[in-house]
């Protein structure tokens, strides 16, 4: 048995690391609460332009538009956004996993969100599209517009074929899911040539020329609401993965102690024997 | 005066909710007004000032850049990236976010690139300067 000043050494770095893991809980439940609120306010901007785009695509058999048109899936862009620091249990790397699943067999490339997606990628030696958005919990709405920009404008010179999107959904509290999403070419369920709906929407100049225009308007509103949902889902795993360190934490110390209180009333009991044998000898 | 339910939302939140008798934007094609009982109507929106007439007769003005506009059943849905009300809006910050594109694009080596997000710039504080000054 372990001498009773290293378990109380151990005991003490318990202790501290406890401490630490439970301000990180605290911390990551705090700001749990606004990354929700600010998925709960993204979420109309992003639904109203998603049944636009939808209602347009599905009343025209017409009209033809770049975004579209489905290529040979030659090459994929995967825009990834993982978090920016790790201690949120399998935050990160199932997010990965759920890529490298995806992306199997494929030639693709990455735009990494967030500084764990980026050095994971550069470190495997996958082509980046951009590293420069390296910082998840900065990113604004600007930010999502440019990445779009970015994206869109590869996207139509045709250095890649379509693009997903890597995001951990948000469920609940305690469940997140890690989902790959094809964002384009705009998959809309076409209707047959001759049976589409009567067309009584007014597109202003035309229907194409709205559609083209709001596609890198939805690609940044996707990108957005995955980052929102991202976020909140990286704070309520690091908050579950926190929780449970710290009751673990809890378990060893109550074991530690059990083992302290052992080792000191061994050492007692031993010093009695000492002291009724010595003393048996002096009168002996 | 007749009144339509207007909605505005931005990634940010919804910044208007609620009964409107007119709203003039500026679309990809220039400026138009939806009033009450207006058809079905779908356009992208551009960069300019919009303003919407209430039913007391007040008008709000704000900059709005970007995104789409849509009337569906009566239902006007406004989607815009970027929506800020006239008395919200840092005018200090946008004259200064103007000076800055200026400079920049006062240069002369400027790739492509570097040229357009200027000039986007330029045009957001210009729209954003206009609307705060009236």
């Amino acid at each position: 048995m372990a001498s009773m000043k290293d378990i109380k050494l151990r005991i003490k770095s318990v202790e501290s690391t406890m401490q630490i893991t439970k301000a990180m809980e605290l911390v990551a439940s705090s700001k749990l609460r606004r990354a929700k609120e600010r998925v709960e306010h993204s979420r109309p901007y992003f639904e109203t332009l998603y049944r636009t785009l939808y209602d347009i695509a599905a009343a025209n058999t017409e009209f033809q538009s770049p975004y579209l048109t489905k290529r040979e899936q030659k090459k994929v862009c995967y825009i990834v956004i993982a978090g920016d620091r790790g201690l949120a249990g399998g935050y990160n790397s199932n997010m990965f996993k759920a890529v490298a699943a995806d992306a199997e067999g494929k030639d693709y490339c990455v735009l990494p969100i967030g500084k764990k997606a980026v050095e994971y990628y550069q470190h495997r030696g996958v082509p980046l599209v951009t590293d420069a958005f390296g910082i998840v919990g900065d990113l604004s709405v600007s930010d999502s517009f440019e990445i779009s920009r970015m994206v869109c404008e590869k996207f139509l010179k045709g250095e890649f074929d379509a693009i997903k999107i890597g995001f951990t959904q948000f469920v609940s509290m305690l469940t997140q899911t890690a989902t790959v999403l094809p964002v384009l070419p705009y998959d809309a369920p076409r209707p047959e040539r001759g049976k589409a709906r009567r067309e009584l929407i007014l597109y202003e100049p035309n229907s194409e020329a709205v559609f083209d225009a709001i596609i890198p308007e939805y690609l940044a509103g996707v990108v957005y609401g995955a980052m929102c949902e991202s976020v909140a889902s990286e704070l309520g795993a690091r908050r579950t993965a926190m929780d449970s360190a710290t009751k673990n934490a809890g378990e060893m110390i109550s074991s530690l102690n059990l083992y302290y209180n052992r080792a000191r009333q061994a050492a007692i009991t031993q010093e009695i024997t000492e002291i009724v044998a010595g003393a048996d000898g002096a009168n002996g | 005066m007749a009144t339509f339910s207007l909605k505005v939302v931005t990634p940010d939140g919804c910044v208007f909710d609620g009964a409107a008798v007119r709203l003039v934007c500026r679309t990809i094609t220039g400026d138009v007004a939806i009033l009450a009982r207006h058809s079905d109507y779908c356009t992208a929106l551009g960069m300019g000032e919009a303003h919407i007439v209430l039913e007391d007769g007040s008008t709000r003005k704000a900059a709005c850049i970007g995104g789409m506009l849509s009337v569906m059943n009566g239902c006007c849905h406004v989607v815009a990236t970027t929506w800020e009300w006239a008395d919200e809006i840092d005018a200090e910050r946008a004259a200064a976010s103007k000076a800055r594109a200026e400079a920049i694009l006062a240069q002369k080596n400027l790739d492509e690139r570097e040229m357009e997000l200027a000039q986007a710039r330029l045009k957001r504080a210009l729209v954003r300067t206009s609307v705060a000054g009236k």
